[in-house]
């Protein structure tokens, strides 16, 4: 019995291990070039995960900042899985070797919380970009569009292509996502007041697993024949569902939209699996954050309205929520998809 | 069970102490699924439709087919808990190569097992020679396989992958004659492993192995290259189930790929009867666990119900399989 029972302790504590993620830090910095006599300003930022485009065109904006600034230094570090556990780490080693500004896309807002609790106290300015932590101390969210903006773009795009009216579903990633979350209640409501003969009939969550996003759309096709909308919610998801239906051999019967990379939506804007990526300009957002955080760091206020750069020159800040917006969605179609190199 | 003498005199001397050729744990997987289907089919509008079908079976490959590695190194006592880490590696180098030289099919899938091979190989030796447990080393190996997947990922996603692996794909290309070639293959390895794993001397070895390693040795047995070998098969297979995970995925491959498969392999090996403590186990067992765990997802989303229920129906089922495989491991001592 013994040895039994040792093995089934072992196999238990690998897969907890295994499910906790394991991660491998790779430190990505890009300091900033003469900064003599001046103060450099540590300004890290945490994206959910790195090495996927999105969060690296975040990085190459964040780069660009730095080097135009002069004053910061940018650091950037994320877990190689969306795993709040394993960001939570990163979030702690920031802490310790006190930046000046730390700024996080939190995989787990609640459980981020205590943790910009502990960098504030340590004197560090925190913030938010790309998701935020509503309930926690940070100083700003920089947010790359509205909940609304983008809700009502992915809804707008997709019913125009199914004409107004019919049942779709939405293919979503973690279902503990705030933004993800956030805009699929704008998605819920717009649909019923704008477009009262479409619905949403199901609502399923795939992770980041591209091939798992994929067969449930398929999945939900089959469940639904009548079915002739598919919203890809994340950047897994989004070619995730064009391919499902290139598959099942229904494009043209079948629409997508979903908040898809350019470069990966490419091949299925130009065969028209998918009508429309709808995005914002990510690699700005990574310039807006990078300048955010040297703001804070320097004790510089946010005004109405922000220059931040000949891109950025009339950023709005709202002081009732704190948060920095980038600007409207951005529709990726066909049309204009070679514009973006990420 | 597996190990139950016939009690009639075999007629033919050679074929001694077999094992029935399918096992109760078998049968019940079978019927379970079965039941399912018929309640699907009955209550959504398409689950037992070609259309439904055809992707649930293409999905479910990949697991099942490095299932027949795992079930291999399980049978042998050890474990193999890399299979997701050696996913991501065989995967993004076939990517990169499909994107960058456009070689054929036949090259890629070979570039793929071969890449796979090695892999298997770093386990096995360190396995078979080093003396440590497999969970220990391989859980090593899991964590330098995703670092080195993760240097040839660079810092981006692979874009553009072209169709040419759709042969194992979801779409009309993957099938011949409405069989998913994905499938197909999996089911032919599936047979062959089956047939060598019972009825050959050097596939009884694992099971004797797994039984009582000392023993095994002292009859004869060479344990090292039999243990080698069950890893390695387990990388050729993970070479040719990340043709098929690409395949199935989009034209974009990112660095979430093969993440946590290791324990949805694991769970269809240990769902299909296969004792997590090695020397008894059967491949097709481990086939009919990763078409029922696929059948959960594909159910749960087809019926509308909650995502996170597959999981834990997964769970129930192997927490019922494990609980039986110990029960079955008592009745037999008490014998």
């Amino acid at each position: 019995m013994r040895p039994r029972f040792a093995a089934a302790v072992a196999l238990t504590a690998t897969a907890a291990l295994a499910l906790t993620g394991c991660t491998k830090k790779n430190d990505d910095t890009a300091a900033s070039g003469d900064a003599t006599g001046d103060k450099t300003y540590k300004v890290a930022f945490v994206p959910k995960l790195q090495g996927v485009p999105y969060f690296e065109a975040m990085n190459a904006g964040g780069k660009e900042a730095a080097a135009a600034l002069g004053n910061v230094e940018w650091l950037y570090q994320g877990p190689t899985q969306a795993d709040a556990a394993a960001q939570a780490d990163i979030v702690r080693s920031y802490i310790q070797q006190k930046v000046d500004a730390l700024i996080v896309a939190p995989n787990d807002p609640d459980s981020m919380a205590p943790l910009l609790q502990q960098a504030k106290d340590a004197g560090i300015h925190v913030a938010t970009a790309d998701t935020d932590a509503p309930s926690s101390v940070r100083e700003v969210f920089v947010n790359q569009a509205t909940a609304q903006g983008i809700g009502e773009g992915l809804t707008d795009s997709l019913l125009t292509a199914m004409g107004g009216k019919g049942k779709y579903a939405i293919v979503s990633c973690g279902q503990t996502a705030e933004n993800l979350n956030s805009w699929i209640e704008v998605q819920k409501a717009y649909t019923k007041t704008k477009y009262p003969d479409a619905e949403i009939v199901d609502i399923v969550y795939a992770g980041e697993d591209q091939a798992k996003a994929t067969q449930m759309a398929t999945d939900l096709m089959n469940a639904h024949p009548d079915l002739t909308g598919l919203v890809g919610e994340c950047t897994s998801s989004a070619p995730g569902v064009a391919q499902a239906v290139k598959d099942a051999g229904k494009i043209g019967k079948v629409f997508t939209v979903g908040l898809g990379t350019p470069q990966s939506m490419k091949p299925y804007l130009t065969d028209k699996s998918s009508t429309a990526a709808i995005l914002w300009d990510v690699e700005n957002l990574g310039y807006l954050t990078a300048w955010a955080g040297a703001q804070l760091a320097q004790g510089k206020p946010f005004t109405a309205s922000n220059n931040v750069s000949s891109d950025l020159s009339a950023v709005a800040y709202t002081e009732a929520d704190k948060m920095l917006l980038l600007g409207p969605a951005l529709a990726i179609t066909d049309q204009n998809v070679d514009q973006f190199n990420y | 069970m597996t190990t139950v003498a016939e009690p009639k005199a075999p007629r033919t001397s050679k074929i001694k102490n077999l094992p029935s050729p399918i096992t109760g744990q078998e049968l019940v997987l079978v019927g379970v699924i079965v039941i399912l289907w018929a309640a699907l089919a009955v209550s959504t509008p398409a689950f037992l439709t070609a259309g439904s079908i055809q992707p649930l079976l293409v999905a479910t490959a990949p697991i099942a087919l490095v299932g027949v590695g795992m079930t291999i190194v399980i049978i042998t006592g050890g474990i193999d808990v890399s299979v997701g880490g050696a996913i991501m590696v065989c995967s993004v180098i076939t990517a990169k190569t499909l994107v960058g030289s456009g070689v054929n099919l036949g090259v890629a899938v070979l570039i793929s097992i071969i890449a796979g091979a090695v892999l298997g190989l770093v386990n096995g030796v360190l396995i078979a020679y080093g003396r440590v447990h497999a969970i220990i080393i391989t859980f090593g190996t899991a964590n330098l396989f995703m670092f080195l997947g993760l240097r040839i990922f660079g810092s981006g996603t692979v874009n553009g992958i072209p169709g040419t692996l759709g042969f194992f794909g979801r779409g009309p290309d993957g099938r011949t004659l409405g069989v998913p070639h994905a499938f197909l293959a999996t089911v032919l390895i599936t047979a062959a492993a089956w047939w060598y794993l019972r009825h050959t001397a050097g596939g009884r070895h694992f099971f004797a192995i797994g039984g009582d390693a000392q023993a095994a040795r002292l009859a004869g047995v060479r344990v090292q290259r039999r243990v080698l070998l069950a890893y390695v098969i387990t990388g050729v297979l993970v070479g040719l189930a990340s043709c098929f995970v690409i395949a199935q995925g989009t034209s974009t491959l990112d660095q979430s790929v093969g993440s946590g498969k290791e324990l949805a392999v694991i769970a269809a090996v240990v769902i299909g009867g296969t004792s997590i403590m090695g020397g008894r186990g059967s491949v097709l067992g481990t086939m009919l666990g990763a078409l029922l765990v696929q059948t959960v997802s594909s159910g749960v989303t087809q019926l509308g119900w909650r995502s996170q229920l597959s999981d834990l129906f997964v769970g129930i089922f192997i927490i019922v399989a494990v609980g039986a495989d110990l029960l079955r491991a008592r009745a037999r001592r008490n014998r």
